[in-house]
C-alpha cells in the first residue's frame, strides 16, 4: 500500500491546513537553526504566510462532501473549519503584535513562532478532533505550548509565577477531564469515537446513570477550565498579568475559541442522553460567569487583570448561545466570537503598544493618553466600547444577536442578567476610556508625561501598526457591514451535520424547559 | 459476574488513587509534590482505561493505546512543568507555593 | 433623503476628527461644524416644505435591508410627530455650535462629538424599526457623556457617570421590551409596522408597556428616576445642556408616543390614569423643588421636570388635540428651555457664578448686560405661559385637551404654571433688577456669538405664539390618526362609553 493509497483512505486531505501550519512551524525552526539570529527579520512574515495560507485552504474546504477522516477521529465539518480559521487568524494577528515586544524582551523570536504555532496546531486539531484520544492529545498539544508561551519570559519571576500556576492548574483540570473521559470510555463499553459513544451508552442501558453524570461533571470540568467559566476561573487573572501580554491575546481567543468548539462538539454528540444536566450546569457557569466576571473587573487596577475578568464575562455571554442549542444559538455563539477575536485582539494590540512605550499595565498610568498619542487613544476606546457593546461598534451586533437568540430560544433569565452585566461592564470600560481622554494634561501620570515620540519606524513596530488599524478597522465596521460574517456563522451551522441533527432534540428539552420555568418561579 | 466484580475492583482502585491525588494537590505547599500528585491524577486514569480495555473491549483495546498516549503526554507534561519550576527555582530560591505571591491570587 | 440627516453630520465628524491636524485647526473645525450643521438645518428646511402636513402616514420613507438575522433593517420615515422634533434638533444642534466658546479645549475632539450626537438623535427620530431606533439611542450615549466627563464643572466625573448608568439602563429596559414584544407577537422583523401588539394578553401588553413606560421614564424623566438630571446639567456644559434639554430629553417623550402609545393603545388605556398622576407629581416637584434652589441651572432644570410634565398629562389624556398639544409642548419646552440655557450659559461664563443670592441687577444699561437681560425676561414669560408666547399655546392647548380626560390632574398641572411664574419671576427680580453689586460691575463685553442664538430662539418664540399653526398643522393628520387607533382601542374596551 503506497502512500497515495493510504492518503486517499484515510482522507488526509483535510488537515491540509493543518499541514500547512505544521510545515511553516518546521520551516521557521530549521532556518532559525541554520542561519541564527538574523533570521528574525524573515521568519515571523513566514509564519503570518503559513497562517494565512492555512486559512486559504481552509476556505477552499468549506464545501467538502466527506468531510470525516482518519477513520473517524477528525471531522473537518463546517464548524470545525470556522473555529480552525478563527483559531488560525487570531495566531497570525499574535504573531504581528509579538514581534517588537518579544524582541524587546530580548529573548529569541523564532522559538516563541514556533511554540506558538505548535499551540496554534493543537487548537485547530482539537477544532476537528472526534474522538477521545485525539481530542486529548490535540488539548494538551494546545495546553503545554500554552504553559510553555506563558513562561517565555524566562527572567521574569512574574512570567514564571505565572506559568507555574497555569500549569499546575490546567495539569490538574486535565488530568480531571481525562478522568470522566476515560469514564465514558468505560461507558460506552470500549468506543472512543464521540458519534459512537451515545449510541453504545443508549445500547447499554446505562443512560441517565450516575456514571454518566460523573463522567458529564468532570469533563464540563476540563472545559469551563479552558474557557474560564466561573468558578474555574481563578488562573486566569493571574496569568493574564503574569504572561508576555501578546501569549495573554492568544490565550484569551485562539484558547478561549478552541475550548468552546469543544465543548460544542463533547457535550453536542457525547452527551445528548443527559442534556437536561449538562444545560443546567451550564446555565449555572454562565450566570456566574456573567456575574462574577463583570463584576469583579469594576476593582481591577492593571489593564490585563480588567481584560482577564472582562473576558470571563464574554465567555459567560458567549455561553448563553451554547446553552440554548438553537440554529441562531450556535449561529450567534460564532458570530460573537468571531467579533470577540477582532475588538479583543485589538484592546491587546493597543496594551501591548502602551506597555512597550511607558513599560506599564496600570489603569491609572493610561491618564490623559489622548493628549500625547490619539490614535492608541481611539483604537482602545473603540475596541472597549465595542466589548461593552457600544452601537454601531461590532459588539453591540455580537451581543445583540446572542440575546435575541437567547430571547428566542426562551431563556430568558440568562438574558436579563446579560443585559444587567452588560451595563455593568459599559461601567468599568468607559472608566479606562475617561482615564484616556477626559483627564486634563495637568493630571497626566508620570508615564504618559515621559510618553515617547512615536516610533513607527522602529524593528517590529511596523506590524504592531498593521495588527492595530486592522482589528480598528474590523472592529468599526464589523457590525455594520455584518451580513457576510452572519451568513459565515448561519452557513457553518447549517451545514454541520452534528448540529442540525441536535437541534431536534435540543428544542424538545427546551420546551419541557420553558414548561418546567413556567410552573415553578425556578430560573431556567 | 466473576469478571464484572473484577473490574469494579480496579475502578475503586482507580477512584481511590484519584482521591489521594486531589488530596496531595489541595494540601501540598511544594510544586515538585503538586506535580506528583498530578501524576498520580494521571495514573488513575490509566488504570481506568486499562481495565476498561481489557474487560469490555478486549478485541481493539483502545484504552491501551489511550494509555500509551497518556503516559507519553504526561512525561511531556512533567518535562515542561519540572523545567517551570527550575526556571522559578533560579529566579526565587524557592519551590514552595505559598511564597509565590507576585500576582495575587 | 432622511439619510442624509444622518450621513452628513458623520461626514463632518470624519472630516473633523481623521484630517491632520496641521489643516485640521481650531477655526477651521469650528467653521466646518457649523457648515455642516447649517446645511442639514437648511436641507430640514427643504423637507419640512416639502411635507405634506394632510397626509397622516410617514413619508421620505426609506427602505433597505441590513442585517436579516436580526430583524434590523434600515427603515426611515418621518410623520408629523417626528418632523417638528428634527426640525429642533437640527436647529438647536447649530445655535448649540454659535453659541460655543472659542477658547474651548480639545475642539476637534468636541465639534466631533456634537456632530455625532446631532447624527444619533435625528437617526432615532427618523428610525421605523425598533432595533434601529434602539442603536441610534445608545449611539448619543457615549458623545454626551464625553461632554459632561470633558467640559463640565467641578463636579462633572460624578454627573457624567450617573448619566451613563441611568441612560444604559433605559436602553436595556428598553431592549428587554423590544425583545419581548417582537418574539411574542411573533414578528420576524423589528420593523415598526409589522407589529401587532394588541393580539397579545392584556396582562403580557401591561408587563411590556410598563417597561417601555420606565425606560423612557429615565429619559424624560419621569419623577423617581429623574435624579441624573439636574446633575448632568449643572454640570454640562452650556452646549451640552441646550441640547439635552431641548433634544435629548424628547428622546424619551417621542418613544413614548410612538412606541408606548403607538404600540399599545389599549394598555396605554389602562395606565394613562397612572400616567396622569404621574405627570402631575412631575409638574409640582418640579416646580417646587425649583423654587427651593438658588442655582440658575438648577432652577431651569427643574422647571424642565415640571414642564415635561405636561407633555407626559397629555400624553395620557390621548385625544387628538392633547396629542397634538404633546408635540406643541415638546417644541415649545424644546425652545425655551435651550433660551434659558443659553442665557444662563452667558451670564456665568461673564460674571463666573449662577448662584441667585450673589447675583444682582445685571439688567443695568451702562455696566451690565441688558440685551441678556431682557431676553431673559422674554424667555421667563414664555415659560411662565404669558399670551402671545410658545409656551402659552403649548400649555393651552394641552389643558384645553387634558381637562375633560382628568379634570383634577389638569388643574393640579395648572397650579404648576403658577408655580412656574413664581420661581422665574424670583430668579429674574434677584438677578436682573436691583442694585447692581459692585464686584460684578466690570463685566467683559459680550460676543455677538453669544447673543445671536438667544435673539434666533426669541424670534421664534413670539412668532410661534402669534402664529400657533405653523406650531401645529404639521401634526394634524398624524395625531388623529394615532387616536384613531386609540379610539377604537377604547371602543372596544368599553363599549358603552362615548371616548
Amino acid at each position: 500500500m503506497d502512500f497515495a493509497t493510504l492518503a486517499a483512505q484515510l482522507n488526509a486531505g483535510t488537515i491540509l491546513p493543518e499541514g500547512i501550519v505544521i510545515t511553516t512551524l518546521l520551516v521557521v525552526l530549521v532556518g532559525d537553526l541554520i542561519v541564527g539570529r538574523s533570521s528574525n527579520r524573515w521568519t515571523p512574515y513566514v509564519a503570518i504566510a503559513g497562517l494565512l495560507g492555512a486559512i486559504v485552504a481552509l476556505y477552499y474546504q468549506w464545501d467538502l462532501s466527506d468531510p470525516i477522516s482518519f477513520l473517524g477521529s477528525f471531522n473537518s465539518d463546517a464548524l470545525s473549519i470556522v473555529f480552525r480559521g478563527i483559531i488560525a487568524l487570531s495566531a497570525a494577528v499574535t504573531v504581528l503584535m509579538s514581534i517588537r515586544y518579544v524582541e524587546q524582551s530580548g529573548t529569541s523570536l523564532a522559538e516563541f513562532i514556533v511554540i506558538l504555532m505548535t499551540a496554534t496546531v493543537g487548537g485547530m486539531f482539537l477544532a476537528g478532533a472526534d474522538e477521545l484520544v485525539t481530542i486529548y492529545v490535540a488539548l494538551e498539544t494546545l495546553s503545554i505550548s500554552s504553559y510553555l508561551l506563558t513562561g517565555y519570559m524566562k527572567r521574569d519571576p512574574r512570567s514564571n509565577e505565572a506559568a507555574l500556576k497555569y500549569l499546575l492548574i490546567g495539569a490538574a483540570s486535565s488530568a480531571i477531564f481525562l478522568y470522566g473521559v476515560s469514564l465514558l470510555y468505560g461507558l460506552s463499553g470500549g468506543e472512543t469515537r464521540l458519534s459512537v459513544i451515545t449510541t453504545n451508552i443508549a445500547a447499554n442501558n446505562v443512560d441517565q446513570s450516575i456514571g454518566v453524570v460523573i463522567a458529564l461533571v468532570f469533563v464540563i470540568a476540563g472545559i469551563a477550565f479552558k474557557i474560564a467559566a466561573v468558578p474555574f476561573h481563578q488562573w486566569t487573572p493571574d496569568v493574564y498579568e503574569g504572561s508576555p501580554t501578546p501569549v495573554v491575546a492568544f490565550l484569551s481567543v485562539g484558547s478561549k475559541a478552541a475550548g468552546f468548539v469543544l465543548a460544542v462538539r463533547l457535550l453536542v454528540s457525547a452527551f445528548p442522553l443527559v442534556s437536561e444536566q449538562w444545560h443546567f450546569v451550564l446555565t449555572a457557569l454562565a450566570l456566574l460567569s456573567m456575574i462574577l466576571g463583570n463584576v469583579v473587573a469594576l476593582a481591577q487596577t492593571s489593564m490585563k487583570r480588567l481584560l482577564a475578568y472582562s473576558s470571563i464575562g464574554q465567555a459567560g455571554f458567549v455561553m448563553i448561545g451554547l446553552i440554548i442549542g438553537t440554529e441562531a444559538g450556535y449561529a450567534s455563539m460564532i458570530f460573537y466570537l468571531l467579533v470577540y477575536l477582532f475588538m479583543n485582539l485589538g484592546g491587546f494590540a493597543c496594551v501591548i503598544l502602551f506597555s512597550l512605550r511607558t513599560g506599564t499595565d496600570e489603569i491609572s498610568e493610561y491618564s490623559g493618553l489622548y493628549q500625547k498619542d490619539p490614535l492608541l487613544t481611539l483604537a482602545l476606546s473603540i475596541c472597549l466600547l465595542s466589548l461593552g457593546g457600544i452601537p454601531p461598534l461590532a459588539g453591540f451586533f455580537g451581543k445583540l444577536y446572542l440575546f435575541w437568540a437567547g430571547w428566542q430560544a426562551g431563556a430568558y433569565w440568562l438574558v436579563l442578567v446579560g443585559l444587567m452585566t452588560s451595563v455593568v461592564s459599559i461601567y468599568y470600560y468607559i472608566r479606562v476610556v475617561k482615564m484616556m481622554v477626559v483627564k486634563e494634561a495637568d493630571e497626566m501620570s508620570e508615564s504618559v508625561k515621559n510618553y515617547p515620540a512615536s516610533d513607527w519606524n522602529l524593528e517590529g513596530m511596523r506590524p504592531l501598526q498593521v495588527s492595530l488599524i486592522v482589528t480598528l478597522v474590523a472592529t468599526s465596521l464589523a457590525g455594520i457591514l455584518s451580513n457576510p460574517l452572519f451568513a459565515l456563522a448561519n452557513g457553518s451551522v447549517e451545514k454541520t451535520p452534528l448540529l442540525q441533527s441536535s437541534l431536534n432534540t435540543a428544542q424538545t428539552a427546551l420546551v419541557d424547559q420553558s414548561v418546567a420555568t413556567s410552573s415553578t418561579p425556578a430560573p431556567l | 459476574m466473576q469478571l464484572l466484580m473484577q473490574l469494579q475492583y480496579f475502578l475503586l482502585l482507580a477512584a481511590a488513587l484519584f482521591c489521594i491525588g486531589i488530596y496531595g494537590l489541595v494540601t501540598s505547599r511544594n510544586a515538585i509534590r503538586v506535580l506528583m500528585s498530578i501524576e498520580l491524577l494521571l495514573n488513575a486514569v490509566n488504570l481506568n482505561l486499562m481495565a476498561f480495555s481489557n474487560f469490555l473491549d478486549p478485541a481493539e483495546v483502545r484504552g491501551q493505546v489511550f494509555t500509551v498516549f497518556v503516559i507519553t503526554i504526561a512525561a511531556a507534561e512533567a518535562a515542561v512543568g519540572l523545567a517551570i519550576v527550575l526556571s522559578i527555582y533560579r529566579n526565587r530560591d524557592t519551590v514552595d507555593m505559598e511564597q509565590f505571591n507576585l500576582l495575587k491570587w | 433623503m432622511l439619510s442624509l440627516l444622518i450621513w452628513g453630520p458623520l461626514f463632518g465628524t470624519a472630516l473633523i476628527a481623521l484630517l491632520p491636524a496641521a489643516v485640521m485647526t481650531p477655526a477651521r473645525a469650528r467653521q466646518i461644524a457649523l457648515v455642516v450643521a447649517a446645511g442639514v438645518l437648511l436641507w430640514t428646511g427643504y423637507l419640512v416644505m416639502q411635507f405634506d402636513p394632510n397626509l397622516p402616514g410617514l413619508q421620505f420613507r426609506e427602505s433597505l435591508s441590513w442585517v436579516d438575522s436580526l430583524g434590523l433593517t434600515y427603515q426611515l420615515g418621518v410623520d408629523g410627530l417626528s418632523l417638528p422634533l428634527i426640525v429642533i434638533n437640527s436647529l438647536l444642534v447649530l445655535m448649540a455650535l454659535v453659541a460655543t466658546d472659542l477658547n474651548l479645549t480639545r475642539p476637534r475632539l468636541y465639534y466631533s462629538l456634537v456632530l455625532i450626537l446631532e447624527a444619533g438623535v435625528a437617526g432615532a427620530f427618523v428610525a421605523q424599526n425598533l432595533l434601529l431606533f434602539f442603536l441610534f439611542y445608545e449611539v448619543e450615549l457615549i458623545p454626551l457623556y464625553l461632554m459632561i466627563a470633558i467640559w463640565g464643572g467641578a463636579k462633572r466625573g460624578y454627573a457624567a457617570t450617573k448619566f451613563l448608568i441611568y441612560t444604559a439602563i433605559s436602553g436595556v429596559l428598553m431592549l428587554a421590551a423590544f425583545f419581548g414584544l417582537s418574539f411574542l407577537s411573533g414578528s420576524h422583523s423589528f420593523d415598526y409596522d409589522g407589529l401587532q401588539a394588541q393580539a397579545l394578553p392584556m396582562a403580557t401588553q401591561l408587563v411590556l408597556l410598563i417597561t417601555l413606560v420606565v425606560a423612557f421614564g429615565i429619559k424624560i424623566p419621569l419623577v423617581p428616576f429623574h435624579t441624573w438630571l439636574p446633575d448632568a446639567h449643572v454640570e454640562a456644559p452650556t452646549p451640552a445642556s441646550v441640547l439635552l434639554a431641548g433634544v435629548l430629553l424628547k428622546l424619551g417623550t417621542y418613544g413614548l408616543l410612538k412606541f408606548g402609545f403607538g404600540l399599545f393603545p389599549e394598555a396605554w388605556q389602562l395606565i394613562a390614569p397612572g400616567l396622569a398622576v404621574v405627570a402631575v407629581i412631575n409638574v409640582l416637584y418640579g416646580s417646587f423643588v425649583a423654587i427651593a434652589q438658588t442655582d440658575m441651572k438648577k432652577i431651569v432644570a427643574y422647571s424642565s421636570v415640571g414642564h415635561m410634565g405636561y407633555v407626559i398629562l397629555a400624553s395620557a389624556a390621548a385625544t387628538p388635540l392633547a396629542l397634538m398639544g404633546a408635540i406643541a409642548q415638546m417644541i415649545s419646552h424644546g425652545l425655551i428651555s435651550a433660551l434659558l440655557f443659553l442665557l444662563v450659559g452667558v451670564v456665568y461664563s461673564k460674571t463666573g457664578t449662577r448662584d441667585v443670592t450673589v447675583l444682582r441687577g445685571l439688567l443695568a444699561p451702562e455696566c451690565g448686560m441688558p440685551l441678556i437681560g431682557s431676553l431673559m425676561i422674554v424667555g421667563v414669560m414664555a415659560s411662565a405661559g404669558i399670551p402671545g408666547m410658545v409656551g402659552f399655546i403649548a400649555e393651552f392647548i394641552v389643558y384645553r385637551a387634558s381637562f375633560p380626560v382628568f379634570p383634577i390632574q389638569t388643574i393640579l398641572s395648572m397650579l404648576g404654571t403658577g408655580l412656574t411664574a413664581v420661581y422665574f419671576l424670583n430668579l429674574v427680580n434677584r438677578v436682573f433688577f436691583g442694585r447692581m453689586t459692585e464686584s460684578l460691575a466690570q463685566l467683559p463685553r459680550i460676543a455677538w456669538r453669544d447673543r445671536i442664538p438667544s435673539i434666533v430662539m426669541v424670534v421664534l418664540v413670539i412668532f410661534l405664539g402669534l402664529q400657533p399653526d405653523w406650531l401645529v398643522h404639521w401634526s394634524k393628520s398624524t395625531t388623529l390618526a394615532l387616536s384613531e387607533v386609540n379610539r377604537t382601542a377604547t371602543a372596544l374596551m368599553l363599549p358603552d362609553s362615548e371616548p
